[in-house]
């Protein structure tokens, strides 16, 4: 029946008396029609009726009476400590922890990235045999007809897309709008883009770069549940695909891939050449990779 | 306490008004104390949980914005405090395995005066009951709870949890079809509705 979904959820601010009178009015209207919702709601009711019977926990009253004196005592406690303590004597501002904190993150990501996250050895030629399609030092030969771009820039293309498409899914809370119609059709879109992206991307890998492999395979599952995502899912569809998100680390490996992307750009990007070639691809690369 | 009751207590709060704290702490000490007891079904974390809430507050206060609703705030600080307790609880299992009362000491019985079979079958509820709250999530159980027994609306709840409304109703109608699973999976009738 029509709007079931809706009434269902609803439920249970209808049992506890958080419905206006007009929202009331329709949903027992459309409980008469629909005996199946009728059913639920009334099995929901009586589950919650049955609560009666565990009043909420509580202490005798010696506890009660007896508690402030022992909140007290443990603020006195606590007072002491931290006038004892050496950060109350030598007090530093609290923004100064976290920049320290902050720093010394991006200093360890940085050496993670650049010594235990070196690219392997295959990658570089792959990419070089790939790019070489074109002139050398970057330009386009007119012959050469029309040029992909080189493996690791799709490659970091390819993430980064996939970066602002999970953010954009799971940054979709249902508390924009009603929960249970979440539509997202230009990121089920961008996902199956991004699906075929993948298999190209992975067929050109040949296993050389297996962690990056590995990422695009954990993303692959994450945009096949984006793309299959029907017209009527709700808020329980996004947090599924959230926690796969959050269990994979999908935006630290990310993250970790485009660390590693400037020593791939040095000598794995760009097709060899002279050292201007080095620096970077030139206008006619840039334009041969657009 | 009402909306503007709690505003005047934030106000005489702000204004450094010593006797104030003591009466938030009256106010409030039973529903924290019931929270922190749904989070962590144990008399003694929840005590502990309590506490450090009430420290946590007390701290805070200078934070305080002048006619701000107290309730969402302090249950704000207890969910969060009870996260932070069963976070440390799981990261050093042994140290926190103490345990005071029994989980099933309440306050009082559902009705003051039962026969043998009423009494039966409410303990035999309060079972089903019990093991239903512990089949919940984290999530599902204190949306439950704060609706249920502290009768936060909806909307106060996702903001106490800082959870999208979306999501507080989905919480809330899976932890109630637990609840409903559990109870109808195995009944507690009388011995007259048995035969």
């Amino acid at each position: 029946m029509k709007g079931c979904r809706y009434w269902r959820t609803r439920i249970p601010e209808a049992i506890y008396g958080e419905l206006d009178a007009e929202t009331q009015v329709r949903m027992e209207r459309h409980f008469a029609a629909c005996p199946d919702c009728a059913a639920l709601h009334e099995g929901m009711a009586r589950a919650v009726r049955k609560m009666d019977a565990r009043p909420a926990p509580d202490r005798p009253p010696q506890f009660w009476e007896r508690y402030w004196d022992r909140l007290e005592s443990r603020m006195a406690r606590e007072a002491a400590a931290d006038e004892a303590s050496p950060r109350r004597r030598f007090p530093r501002p609290v923004w100064a922890y976290g920049a320290a904190g902050a720093v010394l993150f991006i200093v360890i990501g940085i050496f993670i990235g650049r010594t235990l996250f070196r690219p392997p050895a295959e990658l570089p030629a792959l990419v070089r045999a790939t790019s070489s399609m074109g002139a050398p030092g970057g330009r386009l030969s007119p012959a050469a007809g029309p040029v992909a771009p080189p493996l690791a820039l799709r490659a970091s293309r390819y993430l980064k897309r996939s970066r602002v498409l999970l953010l954009a899914v799971v940054n979709s809370g249902p508390g924009n709008e009603d929960p249970f119609r979440l539509g997202l059709p230009l990121q089920k879109r961008t996902s199956e883009e991004l699906l075929r992206e993948a298999v190209v991307l992975k067929a050109g890998l040949r296993s050389s770069d297996r962690r990056l492999e590995r990422l695009i395979s954990d993303l692959e599952l994450i945009l096949l549940q984006i793309a299959n995502l029907s017209t009527d899912s709700d808020a329980s569809d996004i947090e599924i695909i959230k926690a796969g998100v959050e269990n994979r680390d999908i935006f630290f490996k990310i993250d970790l891939s485009e660390i590693r992307r400037p020593t791939e750009k040095s000598d794995a990007g760009i097709s060899p050449g002279t050292g201007r070639d080095r620096r970077g691809p030139g206008k006619a690369g840039i334009a041969a990779e657009a | 306490m009402s909306r503007e009751d709690q505003a005047r207590l934030a106000d005489r709060l702000i204004a450094g008004d010593p006797s104030a704290f003591r009466e938030l702490v009256d106010a409030y000490q039973r529903k924290v104390y019931g929270l922190a007891y749904e989070m962590t079904r144990n008399h003694a974390d929840a005590e502990d949980i309590s506490q450090v809430t009430f420290l946590k507050i007390h701290k805070a206060i200078v934070t305080l914005k002048p006619g701000l609703g107290l309730s969402t705030w302090i249950y704000q600080i207890t969910h969060n405090a009870a996260l932070d307790h069963l976070r440390k609880k799981s990261f050093y299992p042994r140290g926190a395995a103490v345990s005071g009362a029994p989980a099933q000491a309440y306050g009082e019985p559902a009705d003051p005066a039962p026969g043998p079979e009423a009494s039966a079958e409410t303990a035999c509820l309060r079972g089903r009951i019990d093991e239903a709250l512990a089949k919940f999530s984290e999530r599902e159980r204190a949306v439950f709870v704060l609706r249920h027994y502290h009768d936060l609306k909806v909307t106060e709840i996702a903001e106490t949890l800082g959870v999208s409304l979306g999501s507080v109703k989905s919480y809330l109608f899976r932890s109630i079809q637990k609840l409903q699973k559990e109870l109808d999976a195995q009944p507690c009738l009388r011995e007259g509705e048995r035969r």
